[in-house]
């Protein structure tokens, strides 16, 4: 390893500090002034650029480089003391070898014709009459294609016509009455910026506690960084007029539905945290550099043994029998109300739980989306299905007893082969209509018109057994 | 893009400096603060669990696109300065999920976690050089003479513009051998994408900490090897565990563990960094012998994503799984199993490596001596067929049976001996069983024990006549599940599990018949 970090001072120190020339700008050194980026959920960001600009008196055109490769151009505005807009330009004309050559026809250019034996070079002016297909050439008097004899010709150019850019470029001309160094702040919309949440759940099941850091993940895949911004993350998604083209920017395929689980019951208290509006507002605590196509994290929520439970939930979707014993789903269920649980509002984002194996490693058993929730909300999340604790739904009988109604006698056995004894909410769903429960081996309660729940206590190491006859018009 | 400006930002900086010969000094910009960088190159320990792909079902691994996934957690060993510093994780998977990255260790002075997906690339080198004083080299073929000058980068867009002392040129259009070289690397590209974190720390930390993340592109799967006895009462039950490394990462000597269960998992995408080759474009370049000439660059590159494949996997297909070796070959290195929440992890006692793009057996379990009830099944909705039976082991996950352990899902391979040699009998796969449940394993079809079934629409009443054939030499149990509403003439059916079911044994060189109605 020491080898290794050898050669990484070697590098470093190795890298030359590298003489610049006034005439192009600077590469590393960024053109915005200072940044304020604001983020929402749904790829959309808007940006702040305070920037020092030495304007003239009256009319000038002003170039702003470093702004978002995805930027809505529709979306800038421009303010600034005595500083009126009069046109702006978002140009895409870009430069390169094709653009140059179709620029130049009907104007000079120099030729310079290398010998490829001798390596003698030799000069001569061309106009070029026409680039089409290929390059035809006006020598002195003579017409030629140029390097239809295969031999090397290099051609210069005098010079880059100024509508063409190496990027795209925003310029904006404004009316300045009087002249002289001011800042000037450009406001803009862009795609390609986005943010979620990640919480890192470690769940203490002996003691039915769990420790929760809330990170907040922004993206940034908008082709540009942002040096040294503020930062701001709004927990919403700003209305978005729908943009045929989709603003140039392939967000990755929507994720697939979620599995059950998720919000109980909507929480009714007020997140200590900022708001505007009806949004959350989750400020970065520093300034910080937003690299292109970088992944960046940011702590925002640390909870020490929140109280959370586990708990079981199988959901029989029809009056059906099923081949063989199906898992039931563990679900975390905890709260986020101030008293009994996180005691924050929590932005959408992914919920991973981990717990301890027996030599007291966190070992990953789940993970679940949430969207954006309330403080004093109560959550179950279902991160997967319990090996030992299964359900086998059974139609025992099924007998017409007229023309539209059907009795259906339903058997359901909860096994446990775990070493506690356990409560699994059984849910028979599918009852959408009039099905009405005639028997049943123990009191269920009707959650819904479509949904009715049995609390079914299983021994540990044991089964429960649950009968009911639904009377049903199918 | 911030360039290094100086080694040398204090007399403090310098004799930390002189500690730490790992860290280098930049300043990010004129606002930044100045910020040493890290490299922890390697971890000093590795524990890894790999996980299942659930929705892989019974289907076999394919090592080119693994569906599954693990936990990797590494103990790095850094040593920090006082300040503000940027620790870089080297040698982490290539499929890391960089939202799952968690830093314990290094308490409140984690600032931020960083992954930047901005790769050293011809095309990103060229790009990151846009306006910058870069070295021109043109070699003449013939002469091998190199003529070196100054040239400047004003396009790469679309083909490569450049400007030297007598103009603006394209490069690589005038057929002469031409390049452009640059003094250093771009801050901020790197050969892989790179995890780091911002850390402040008041004093210099020397310490281990532990960097937690999940990798994608990862599978196991269980695979057992049964053998049967002579009398087909009783199997012998091995597992291998098998682990599959799809990533281009080795974990060497690692902790290793694989968890049997079905978890939930949100798909994420990851961006797998941006490699772009430089783009030649030139002007139109047709000339008097081009027949119907268009345009024809010299060179065109074609700009394309880097897309994860699996083509470079060489596609090499998933080995069978090995016959095991004695036991005592073995030396008891079975898996150890302990229970995880809800799910079972298993945990290989000694530490392993796990190649890259790989496949790796270890044990995972074994039952010398298991009992099974040998029957060949059908399940039948009515209608008219004349099919083969499913052969069928039964038994039950209990230390009664000679079993008792949790088994994970995956495939089951049944071996026989005859005349002193291993013959194949049949192949299936299972679920993942819990403790005393029914355990099926289903091997195949028997073809020598058919069922045909005929139907007899009678005077407005309609009976069906079931045969089942045995042409084995020893009578055979059968199993046949019919509809809730079937009713037998002369014999009883049970119910079971909502299906009714005749049990039938079939005696040597015999049939069977059954003669029932639907309702």
């Amino acid at each position: 390893m020491r080898s290794v970090f050898l050669l990484c001072t070697a590098l470093a120190v190795a890298a030359p500090v590298f003489a610049q020339q006034p005439a192009v700008p600077v590469p590393g050194q960024t053109a915005q002034g200072d940044v304020a980026v604001t983020i929402y959920n749904n790829d959309r960001a808007l940006i702040e650029d305070k920037r020092q600009l030495d304007l003239p008196n009256g009319r000038s055109r002003q170039e702003f480089r470093d702004v978002s490769a995805n930027i809505e151009p529709a979306t800038v505005t421009l303010n600034g003391r005595g500083v009126g807009v009069v046109e702006q330009n978002f140009d895409f004309d870009l430069l390169s070898p094709e653009a140059l050559m179709k620029n130049a026809v009907g104007q000079e250019v120099t030729l310079v014709r290398v010998n490829p034996a001798s390596g003698q070079e030799t000069r001569e002016r061309a106009r070029v009459l026409a680039a089409n297909g290929g390059v035809v050439m006006q020598i002195g008097d003579r017409i030629e294609v140029l390097r239809d004899d295969g031999l090397p010709a290099r051609v210069i150019f005098d010079g880059v016509p100024a509508s063409l850019r190496a990027r795209p470029t925003l310029s904006v001309t404004v009316d300045s009455s009087g002249g002289g160094r001011r800042p000037v702040t450009l406001t803009y919309l862009t795609t390609g910026l986005a943010w979620a949440a990640d919480y890192v759940a470690l769940f203490d099941e002996a003691n039915g506690r769990m420790d929760v850091q809330g990170w907040i993940t922004l993206t940034n895949n908008s082709g540009t960084p942002y040096t040294n911004a503020s930062t701001l993350l709004v927990a919403g998604s700003v209305g978005q007029a729908p943009n045929r083209y989709g603003g140039g920017y392939y967000p990755p395929p929507p994720p697939p539905p979620p599995p059950p689980g998720g919000l109980i019951r909507a929480g009714t208290q007020t997140s200590g945290r900022e708001r505007l509006g009806d949004f959350y507002l989750y400020p970065l605590p520093e300034r910080t550099t937003i690299a292109d196509k970088q992944t960046k994290q940011v702590s925002f929520l640390d909870v020490k043994s929140a109280p959370a439970a586990r708990a079981y939930e199988f959901r029989n979707g029809w009056l059906s029998t099923s081949n063989e014993p199906l898992s039931a789903d563990t679900v975390l269920r905890f709260s986020s109300s101030r008293d009994q649980g996180l005691g924050d509002a929590l932005p959408a984002g992914t919920v991973r739980v981990y717990q301890r194996d027996a030599r007291g490693n966190p070992q990953f058993v789940g993970e679940h989306h949430i969207n954006h929730t309330p403080m004093g909300s109560d959550i179950g999340l279902a991160t997967g299905q319990a090996f030992d604790v299964k359900v086998r739904p059974v139609v025992e009988e099924r007998t017409r007893i007229s023309s539209s109604r059907w009795k259906t006698r339903m058997r359901y056995t909860l096994t446990n082969a775990g070493p506690k004894p356990i409560v699994v909410d059984l849910i028979q769903s599918g009852l959408w209509g009039d099905t009405r429960i005639d028997v049943e081996s123990m009191k269920s309660e009707r959650l819904s018109a479509d949904d009715t729940r049995w609390k079914v206590p299983v021994p540990a190491n044991g089964e429960a057994t649950v009968t009911a006859t639904f009377d049903s018009r199918y | 893009m911030a360039k290094p400006l100086s080694q040398r930002p204090s007399t403090a900086a310098t004799e930390v400096k002189r500690a730490l010969p790992l860290i280098a000094w930049v300043a990010l910009s004129a606002q930044a603060e100045p910020q040493a960088i890290v490299t922890s190159p390697a971890p000093v320990r590795v524990s890894v669990t790999v996980y299942r792909d659930t929705d892989r079902g019974l289907e076999p691994l394919n090592l080119q696109w693994l569906g599954g996934y693990a936990l990797v957690s590494e103990v790095r060993h850094v040593r920090l300065p006082a300040g503000t510093s940027d620790l870089r994780f080297q040698g982490v998977t290539s499929g890391i999920v960089p939202q799952s990255a968690i830093v314990t260790g290094l308490g409140l002075a984690v600032l931020e976690k960083n992954r930047d997906a901005r790769l050293l690339s011809p095309g990103s080198l060229l790009d990151a050089s846009l306006g910058e004083r870069l070295t021109l080299r043109r070699t003449s073929k013939e002469t091998g003479k190199t003529v070196v000058q100054d040239a400047i980068v004003r396009a790469t867009g679309d083909g490569v513009v450049i400007q030297t002392a007598s103009g603006i040129e394209a490069l690589r259009c005038t057929g002469l051998s031409e390049t452009v070289t640059v003094p250093s690397v771009p801050v901020g590209l790197s050969a892989k994408p790179t995890l780091s974190v911002k850390v402040r720390s008041p004093e210099p930390v020397e310490t281990d900490v532990t960097l937690s993340y999940i990798t994608n592109n990862f599978d196991w799967q269980a695979n057992y090897v049964a053998e049967q006895s002579a009398d087909g009462q009783r199997i012998s039950l091995f597992a291998w565990l098998t682990l599959a490394n799809g990533d281009a990462t080795v974990l060497a000597n690692a902790q290793t563990q694989a968890v049997a269960g079905k978890l939930n998992r949100q798909r994420v995408w990851v961006n797998p960094g941006e490699a772009k080759p430089i783009l030649i474009t030139c002007w139109p370049q047709g000339t008097t012998s081009d027949i119907a000439g268009e345009v024809s660059p010299v060179t065109m590159l074609a700009s394309e994503d880097i897309v994860v494949t699996g083509s470079r996997l060489a596609a090499p297909p998933p080995p069978p799984p090995p016959p095991p070796a004695a036991a005592a070959e073995r030396g008891g290195y079975d898996a150890e199993e302990e229970r995880l929440g809800e799910v079972r992890l298993y945990r290989v006692p000694i530490n392993v490596t796990v190649a890259s793009r790989s496949q790796k057996q270890l044990a995972l379990l074994e039952r010398p001596s298991v009992k099974v009830e040998r029957i060949l099944t059908l399940r039948t909705y009515g209608g008219t067929f004349d099919v083969p039976l499913q052969r069928v082991l039964v038994t039950h996950n209990r230390s009664s049976e000679g079993l008792g352990l949790p088994l994970p899902a995956g495939k089951l391979a049944l071996f026989g001996m005859k005349n002193g040699r291993r013959i194949l009998l049949g192949e299936g796969s299972i679920d993942d069983y819990t403790l005393n449940e029914k355990v099926e394993f289903k091997v195949g079809e028997a073809p020598g024990v058919r069922a045909k079934q005929t139907v007899d629409n009678g005077e407005g009443d309609t009976s069906f006549k079931l045969v089942v054939t045995n042409d084995m030499a020893s009578a055979q149990t059968v199993e046949i599940e019919l509809p809730l509403e079937a009713r037998a003439t002369g014999k009883k059916l049970v119910k079971r599990d909502g299906w009714m079911l005749w049990r039938v044994i079939v005696p040597a060189n015999g049939t069977a018949e059954l003669t029932y109605r639907l309702g």
